[in-house]
């Protein structure tokens, strides 16, 4: 034990002698996540929250026009800025320039011809039951389409959705006028309350459920994704700390006197996950805790953290092994410092695009997800996703925590052979 | 005097070499002895010492321990060994005091006795002053004695030096080789290379020269000199080794 401890202690010494080391694993993750969180918290919004700000110029001379409207803003998907003053090359450059990413204009007849329409519709159905003369219809030119404007940046699924939105108002708008209509060609004055709220609210409710296995559920939001995803990346950011310090070491001829020594080089290695464990794990809780605590103050969301916290603690406590035996990996193998440095960056920032840390694996390609499933980072984030998301269940937690003990087995292997060619063990 | 080491017939030939770095060296390293060898650069100096300490593998011969009663193994040795290698092998990071104290505890030294040791070698030393600073900003002479201070904190019987004053002031220097007599005094056999044959000549009792991985002298300087009929050892090396680069 007098062995380990020392050994311990030696490494806590390099460590806190380590200042850039130190500023890389806890401070740049720090401002990472912070940075990323808050550009990345309005993305977020605009699809899980549907908070959509809009342009409506509505340029209709009758009241169906701010009809629409009304309906639209009943249904809280968009943020409507009425701007009626503008013209169709107005539009075009305050998009351009602005914020607002939609705009939709209404036409001058848009009222006008809708119940023109509507009326014929209605005469033409009761003249079946010789219930209206079709010299009653009227004359109505084809109504000038409403034109939906949209910035080029708007991803085409998301101009669907608003689509599909504007179409299904316009429906029910259309619906109840062709009920007025048919109820005043009948001879009534108007349609009775409760008819018209039935053709109004008669669309069938859809429910979402989402697959948790938790009670709790959870909405994907900024921080949800961004504090483990860039926890993980501070932890396999420890490769420019441990590698580097691992090759310094053997060069120094630290490693050599030790073989002289009776003492086992399995102490080096323990002490060194031992320290860097308790990094990570001090890495992780600062970062969850600006997640938690200071977040909502920057008007960001507060992480919730999993029901599981047993499961919190396996999954993390892997994926800092993970990234130790990593750092080990790259440096028990690179002959300089320098080496260890570019290959072992840059091999993170790779893990990490591929591994779904920057953006969400699901909005990659299929071929990109197959080659990011390499990484172990990847398997990091699927275990935190599992906890944060999904409820934390053990069963659904099983291939990531595989995947995570056979790349742990993988390096440790591959760092044992190294060392024993070179003699040390 | 008995033996302590007996080295036989080791040679070795590193993967990829097509030459024997050391080839049929045999020698018997006797308690008490100051034993210096020397030879020319790539000579086989280093891989000697460094098989015989266990650090590389030979690929043939054999090295066997004797702690006065039996033959036993380098690992059985180690708590006895004292290795002081020509690279600085610390933590320039750390202060003397930290670098002591982890590699003593690393020979199971308890923490009491750890601090009396330290306290005590960093004086003869001259390193007092610096107990508390950093290694890394050190000169080269205070280096070099921090890492002779590493390599004895055990105690050792048996001491390995591998150019332990390279590049060191002549105070420094100085210091290193007084404490070398006054730890063989106290019975530690002394096993060290060196490329100052002046030093060579007025430390050590015994001298074995290498050349292309090759023994070729073994015994006291004086029956060296008087066999090859030559003033000095530096005139000696030069007869045997040649005149001509070997780098």
């Amino acid at each position: 034990m007098r062995k380990l401890r020392a050994s311990i202690k030696k490494e806590f010494l390099l460590l806190i002698n380590d200042k850039v080391g130190l500023l890389l694993m806890y401070l740049m993750p720090v401002l990472l996540v912070f940075i990323i969180t808050l550009v990345q918290d309005s993305t977020f919004k605009l699809v899980n929250e549907n908070s959509l700000e809009i342009i409506i110029v509505n340029k209709d001379t009758g009241d169906l026009g701010d009809t629409l409207i009304s309906h639209l803003e009943s249904t809280g998907t968009f943020t409507i800025k009425k701007r009626n003053e503008l013209s169709e090359a107005e539009i075009q450059k305050t998009l351009l320039n602005g914020s607002e990413l939609i705009a939709i204009k209404i036409p001058v007849d848009f009222s006008q011809n809708l119940n023109s329409k509507a009326t014929n519709i209605s005469i033409n159905m009761l003249s079946e039951f010789e219930m209206a003369d079709t010299n009653n219809l009227v004359n109505y030119s084809e109504t000038l389409p409403l034109i939906m404007f949209y910035d080029p940046v708007l991803q085409e699924s998301f101009r669907f959705s608003v689509l599909s939105t504007l179409y299904s108002h316009l429906s029910i708008l259309e619906n109840s006028l062709m009920i007025e209509k048919l109820y005043a060609q009948m001879g009534y004055d108007e349609i009775p309350k409760g008819m018209k709220n039935q053709f109004m609210n008669n669309q069938i409710k859809i429910d979402q459920v989402s697959a948790n296995s938790s009670s709790r559920e959870v909405i994907p939001n900024s921080t949800q994704h961004n504090v483990p995803a860039w926890s993980i990346f501070a932890m396999f950011f420890m490769v420019i700390s441990l590698g580097g310090n691992i090759v310094k070491e053997r060069l120094s001829g630290s490693f050599v006197r030790l073989q002289t020594i009776p003492a086992s080089f399995s102490l080096v290695l323990i002490s060194k996950t031992f320290v860097y464990v308790f990094v990570a794990i001090t890495q992780l809780a600062i970062i969850f805790a600006l997640g938690k605590l200071v977040f909502p103050f920057l008007g960001l969301p507060s992480l919730v953290l999993p029901s599981n916290i047993l499961a919190l603690f396996v999954v993390s406590f892997l994926s800092a092994l993970s990234a130790i035996s990593f750092a080990m990996l790259v440096g028990t193998y690179a002959n300089t410092q320098e080496q260890a440095n570019g290959f072992g960056a840059i091999t993170v920032i790779i893990f990490a695009a591929i591994g779904g840390i920057w953006v969400p694996s699901f909005v990659m390609p299929s071929y990109l997800q197959a080659i990011g499933s390499i990484s172990p980072m990847h398997w990091c984030l699927e275990g935190y996703y599992t906890l944060f998301l999904k409820g934390g269940d053990w069963y659904l937690l099983t291939p990531t925590l595989l995947f995570l003990i056979l790349f742990i087995l993988a390096c440790q292997i591959l760092i044992y052979i190294k060392l024993k060619i070179q003699n040390y063990i | 005097m008995g033996t302590v080491i007996e080295v036989q017939k080791i040679s070795k030939q590193y993967s990829g070499a097509t030459e024997y770095s050391l080839n049929g060296v045999s020698l018997s390293i006797k308690r008490g002895d100051k034993l210096g060898i020397f030879g020319p650069n790539g000579a086989g100096k280093t891989t000697l010492i460094s098989i015989i300490c266990g650090i590389i593998k030979q690929s043939e011969g054999e090295v066997i321990f004797n702690d006065g009663e039996s033959s036993i193994e380098l690992r059985s040795m180690l708590y006895k060994i004292g290795y002081v290698p020509q690279d600085f092998s610390f933590y320039p990071e750390l202060t003397p005091y930290q670098n002591l104290m982890y590699f003593g505890a690393l020979y199971d030294i308890t923490k009491t006795e750890l601090k009396q040791k330290i306290k005590s070698l960093l004086s003869v030393l001259g390193l007092s002053h610096v107990t508390h600073k950093k290694v890394g900003k050190f000169s080269g002479g205070m280096k070099r004695r921090v890492n002779l201070a590493i390599g004895i904190i055990n105690d050792p019987a048996i001491l390995f030096l591998d150019e332990p004053t390279v590049g060191v002031d002549v105070q420094s220097k100085n210091a290193i080789m007084t404490y070398l007599e006054e730890l063989n005094r106290t019975g530690t056999t002394i096993i060290y290379t060196s490329h100052h044959m002046n030093e060579g000549q007025e430390f050590c009792n015994r001298i074995v020269l290498l050349d292309q991985g090759k023994l070729i002298a073994d015994d006291s300087l004086q029956h060296l000199l008087k066999e090859y009929n030559e003033s000095s050892l530096e005139a000696l090396f030069l007869s045997l080794t040649g005149i001509e680069y070997r780098d």
